[in-house]
């Protein structure tokens, strides 16, 4: 039963306010692109989608980028399974707070390592760059994560970054608590068999 | 200096995230229901919201205060909540010198279980000497004999709601570890601070020859140990009825060997009390507990001490550019911004100088920003200090606008969730729809019709904003609004909306039903908010539920009145500044009344009635004959000094009132009830501001003379606002958190100096690890200031550590033995007296040889 079962999982798509969050999550879910921008508090979404070949569902949540909503940070960290970090090219303030948030990913799962994504976007915006490439990925190989430049605009990479982060949860190894479990129930079993 | 002048101010903020793989219920094997609570020493100062039944519970709240006392242990205990008694399941101790360690980092820490052996506090005062005497057997030996005095004890802890004291003065004998010589004190009843001064002689020679016959060996008495414990008698019955068996609650001790001591002095001093020496760690996994802890000792010397660096901070709105001055330069080296936001924005409010600065910050904001719509969406210096300015003085207001609908929403408790995928059973879409609506129109109204109650203080933050925004951007009115809704919509009310226990609205933590709420309500406001600056409705590209909500409250008359709320909050009559007449003035309300006739020259004609369009703007109250007609009268709002209602006796008619001014009053008669409590209330917010508002008035046309000096006899009503509160600030201390921030990340203020000079020599370099400087030289030079400032000020500290450190005694009441603060700190003060000054004081004379 439970192996025809899809797997669900937990996006969480964070960074700082105005780096356009919503534009990639709504760009990957609708295919459109706003021009409009309608801060988010917190908005979720669900589809059903075919990833190298397996089913499964995609729960996205869009979070708000201003920290006076960082109490809801912890929330939804502790549910998600992944977190892509998005940062703006255009907006080098953005691209330093991007630091604070792997940390406090990793504090509040206790873990050294978690599946995350870092997101340059609107790199269409060539010419009011200011986050270079090389920079992003210096970061990105410091964080030890990989990086994608993505463009909600132009629709480049939006769709891959949801994916991989997808491929690098199911690389992960299965949670080692829920293992220990099993474990103990069967030891005791046996011991009343 | 004089220790005197040095004022210790300490604060602690702690924040209890969750715990993890607590144990479980042992018959039914799911977790239990708990709660935290933050201890100093034995004292409860913070307790959490219970969080039902799990293993792996959330708290999420946080504790911030000042802490007035001298405390060594700080312990947060997890509790099983229960009707009748709640019992500790576990606890994380730190003392009070290692908290430094985790300071503003979130941590994991284990669980151990609370035993009574290992939680003391309190200290006692001993006096023991040694006597020595001929034994009289043989004259060959002495015999030596032992005194030892309880004089006290302070700071004892309260168990099980009282404090009877009794100390037990014990000499153990290593030879035989089960032979010891025990005295014991009278109980002191009811006292954490019991003075016993009582004495007890021991012989020790006597004891070594009885114990084994054999002659006594001078070595036998090194081998002696002292201890000295202090216990809380429980009940008389244990005491007097079971003698000694029962001991009661164990409260601390002392344990010294005899050997340690010298014999021939008195040994007369205060010892602190420590943790059973028999105590064990115990090795059970009781899970553990996320914490993050910040605690800082500020030592804040007199005013003069921090003119030079207050002054090097005050001068930041004026230098160019502003990536160099002083202030943001501390934004850039604290680890979070945040912390950096707090003192600077209490210290440029104090002086003044907050608007010219969040000027100054916006504009160059404004500068990098690309876009205008994602203009002040960031996390950045001025965005944290327009919030801190916010959390500052807004909590009232938000108490005024919001409080009394979220309290109805926590205790109707009903569920308003729209999204169809989440609809428990049993519920209908519509039903809920209409209950948020409802929350929402009702939160809406609330907010939209405060405007005049809006704290000056950040309406004039408001003015600066909308008025840069409306510079920069011309053509675009969207952006002004913008500029203000991002800040008091996004930034204010939908985080308290969302959070009201971290806004003081409520003190309890609230479910999940109304947590979902809260969100959508949330949701709803932030949106209205956002209507005034979007062009297209975005919203049917974001989650299809929320729609209808939308199209419902996107309705031309809520856009109108959001216009308004901004226009008002942000004008510049509120924000009290000089250019007001270039302003078009906010009409208010406006409607046809009745007044008297002033009689400003026929004093002693029959004064008639007669019918008038009023209007009341932000700025002046005005009447003509007819609506448009040009003002026959006007009356600036400054000088209205009081609007009350007028008794009918008076004049005989019915819903009058009076609007008092400095040379007279102008009576008006209202159409009905109705009209004339809104016209009091308007009137009565718009000059509630007003410097010169009369403290008493006359409720009465009694005397005809009411333009001379006699005073009033009734006080006003109204009085004066309470959202608009004036916060006392110490600006010297927030002076010395700066500095002991900039002191704590003077690495990274030496790396900036690097990176200066780099930056002059190789150009486009692009590095993750180096800092971007906008301005090199101007930066550099602010640089060193900043490093000449907490040099010299961190001179001070060292000199006055010095001082301290040379007058403390230890074993003064003030620093009893065993007191690890009082090592660790001659540790510190030696290993910084050593490295850091040297180190800081080389690099510095780097410095100016660069300069």
């Amino acid at each position: 039963m439970s192996k025809h079962e899809l797997m669900s999982y937990k996006i969480v798509v964070v960074g700082d306010g105005g780096v356009g969050k919503s534009a990639l999550t709504i760009q990957f879910f609708q295919k459109m692109f706003v021009e409009d921008y309608d801060p988010t508090i917190e908005d979720s979404y669900i589809q059903h989608t075919e990833i190298d070949g397996k089913m499964c569902i995609l729960d996205v949540l869009d979070t708000a980028g201003q920290e006076e909503f960082s109490a809801m940070r912890e929330q939804y960290m502790r549910k998600g399974d992944g977190f892509l970090l998005v940062y703006s090219v255009t907006d080098r303030q953005s691209y330093e707070n991007v630091p604070s948030f792997h940390t406090q990913i990793l504090r509040v799962k206790d873990r050294d390592d978690y599946p995350m994504i870092l997101c340059a976007n609107k790199v269409d915006l060539v010419s009011l760059r200011k986050v270079s490439e090389e920079a992003g990925r210096d970061m990105a190989s410091h964080l030890r994560i990989p990086y994608l430049e993505t463009s909600a605009k132009e629709n480049i990479n939006v769709d891959l970054s949801f994916h991989e982060l997808v491929r690098v949860i199911r690389q992960q190894p299965p949670d080692y608590k829920k293992e220990r479990r099993r474990l103990g129930k069967k030891k005791r079993k046996c011991t009343i068999l | 200096m004089a220790e005197e002048n040095v004022r210790i101010e300490e604060s602690l903020k702690v924040k209890i995230g969750e715990a993890k793989n607590l144990p479980s219920n042992s018959l039914s094997g799911t977790g239990k229901s708990t709660f935290c609570v933050i201890r100093l020493d034995h004292e409860e100062i913070y307790r959490t919201s219970t969080v039902e039944k799990s293993l792996n519970p959330f708290y999420g709240e946080e504790f911030t205060g000042e802490i007035p006392k001298k405390f060594r242990y700080l312990s947060v205990q997890l509790y099983e909540a229960s009707q009748n008694k709640s019992k500790v399941i576990g606890k994380t101790t730190l003392r009070r010198q290692e908290l430094y360690k985790y300071h503003g980092k979130e941590h994991w820490f284990p669980l151990v279980p609370v035993d009574a052996n290992n939680e003391v506090q309190g200290k006692v005062h001993l006096e023991i000497k040694f006597d020595e005497y001929l034994n009289g057997e043989s004259e060959n030996y002495t015999s030596q004999g032992l005194s030892v005095r309880v004089l006290e004890c302070s700071d004892l802890p309260v168990t099980n709601g009282g404090c009877n004291p009794y100390a037990m003065v014990t000499l153990t004998y290593s030879k035989s570890r089960n032979k010891a010589d025990i005295r014991r004190t009278t109980v002191k009843k009811k006292t954490t601070c019991p003075q016993f001064n009582e004495c007890f002689q021991f012989v020790l020679g006597s004891k070594g020859q009885n114990s084994d016959r054999q002659t006594y060996y001078i070595e036998d008495e090194f081998n002696i140990d002292l201890g000295v414990s202090i216990w809380h008698d429980d009940s008389r019955m244990s005491r007097e009825v079971f003698g000694k068996i029962f001991p009661g609650s164990f409260l601390g001790e002392v344990k010294m060997p005899l050997k340690d001591l010298t014999s021939g002095t008195v040994h007369n001093a205060w010892y602190c009390l420590r943790r059973r020496e028999s105590w064990k760690p115990h090795q059970y996994d009781l899970g553990s507990l996320r914490l993050k802890i910040s605690y800082t000792s500020d030592h804040v010397f007199p005013p003069e001490y921090y003119d030079e660096l207050r002054e090097l901070l005050l001068q930041s709105p004026d230098i160019e550019p502003i990536t160099s001055s002083a202030a943001y330069i501390l934004s850039e080296v604290v680890d979070h911004r945040q912390d950096a936001a707090q003192p600077l924005m209490k210290i440029f409010l104090h002086h003044n100088r907050l608007v010219p600065f969040i000027r100054s910050l916006a504009k160059y904001e404004i500068d990098r920003t690309a876009d205008p719509h994602t203009l002040f969406r960031g996390n950045t210096l001025v965005t944290k200090l327009i919030d801190e300015l916010m959390k500052l003085t807004g909590l009232p207001y938000l108490q005024e606008t919001i409080k009394a609908t979220i309290d109805q929403i926590c205790i109707e408790h009903k569920s308003c969730e729209i999204d169809p995928t989440r609809l428990k059973e049993g519920e209908i879409l519509e039903e809920n729809m209409d209950s948020l609506k409802s929350y929402v129109q009702s939160i809406f109204q609330g907010i939209i019709s405060s405007s005049l109650l809006c704290p000056t203080n950040m309406c004039e933050v408001f003015y600066a904003l909308k008025d840069i925004a409306h510079h920069y951007f011309k053509d675009s009115s969207e952006v002004r609004y913008q500029a203000v809704s991002g800040f008091v919509f996004l930034r204010f009310f939908a985080p308290a909306i969302l959070g009201p226990k971290l806004f003081d609205l409520r003190n309890d933590t609230q479910d999940s039903i109304v947590n979902r709420t809260l969100t959508l309500i949330s949701k709803a406001i932030q949106g209205l908010g956002n209507l005034v600056s979007s062009k297209t409705l975005s919203y049917g590209l974001k989650e299809d539920y929320m729609v209808p909500l939308f199209q419902y409250l996107s309705q031309p008359s809520h856009i109108e009145a959001v216009r308004m709320y901004l226009d008002i909050i942000s004008s510049a009559a509120r924000a009290r500044t000089q250019n007001v007449s270039g302003e078009a003035p906010i009409i208010l309300k406006e409607g046809t009344l009745i007044k008297r006739a002033q009689g400003r020259k026929r004093i002693l004609k029959v004064k008639n009635f007669k019918r008038r369009h009023f209007c009341l703007t932000n700025q002046k109250l005005s009447y003509s004959k007819n609506r448009g007609d040009n003002p026959l009268y006007e009356i600036p709002i400054e000088d209205i000094l009081a609007v009350e209602t007028l008794q009918e006796e008076s004049f005989k008619m019915k819903y009058m009132f009076q609007v008092i001014q400095p040379e007279r009053a102008l009576y008006i008669q209202a159409n009905n009830c109705v009209e004339e409590k809104e016209w009091l209330a308007i009137l009565t917010k718009v000059c509630n501001r007003n410097k010169n508002r009369l403290k008493t008035f006359h409720p009465a046309c009694l005397c005809k003379k009411i333009e001379s000096s006699c005073e009033g006899c009734t006080p006003v009503s109204g009085g004066l606002h309470a959202t608009d509160i004036q916060v006392s600030i110490d600006s010297d201390r927030e002076v010395e958190k700066i500095h002991s921030q900039f002191l704590a990340n003077r690495e990274k203020l030496e790396v900036m100096q690097d990176a200066c000079a780099d930056q002059e020599v190789y150009t486009g370099e692009d590095n993750y690890q180096h800092p971007y400087i906008e301005d090199t030289k101007t930066c550099f030079v602010t640089l060193n200031e900043v490093l000449k400032c907490v040099i010299s000020l961190e001179q001070e500290h060292m000199q006055y550590r010095k001082n301290k450190q040379r007058n403390t005694v230890i074993g003064s009441i003030d620093a009893p033995f065993g007191d690890e603060s009082v090592v660790s700190y001659q540790e510190n003060s030696r290993r910084n007296s050593k490295n850091q000054e040297e180190k800081v004081i080389y690099r510095f004379v780097d410095c100016l040889q660069m300069l």
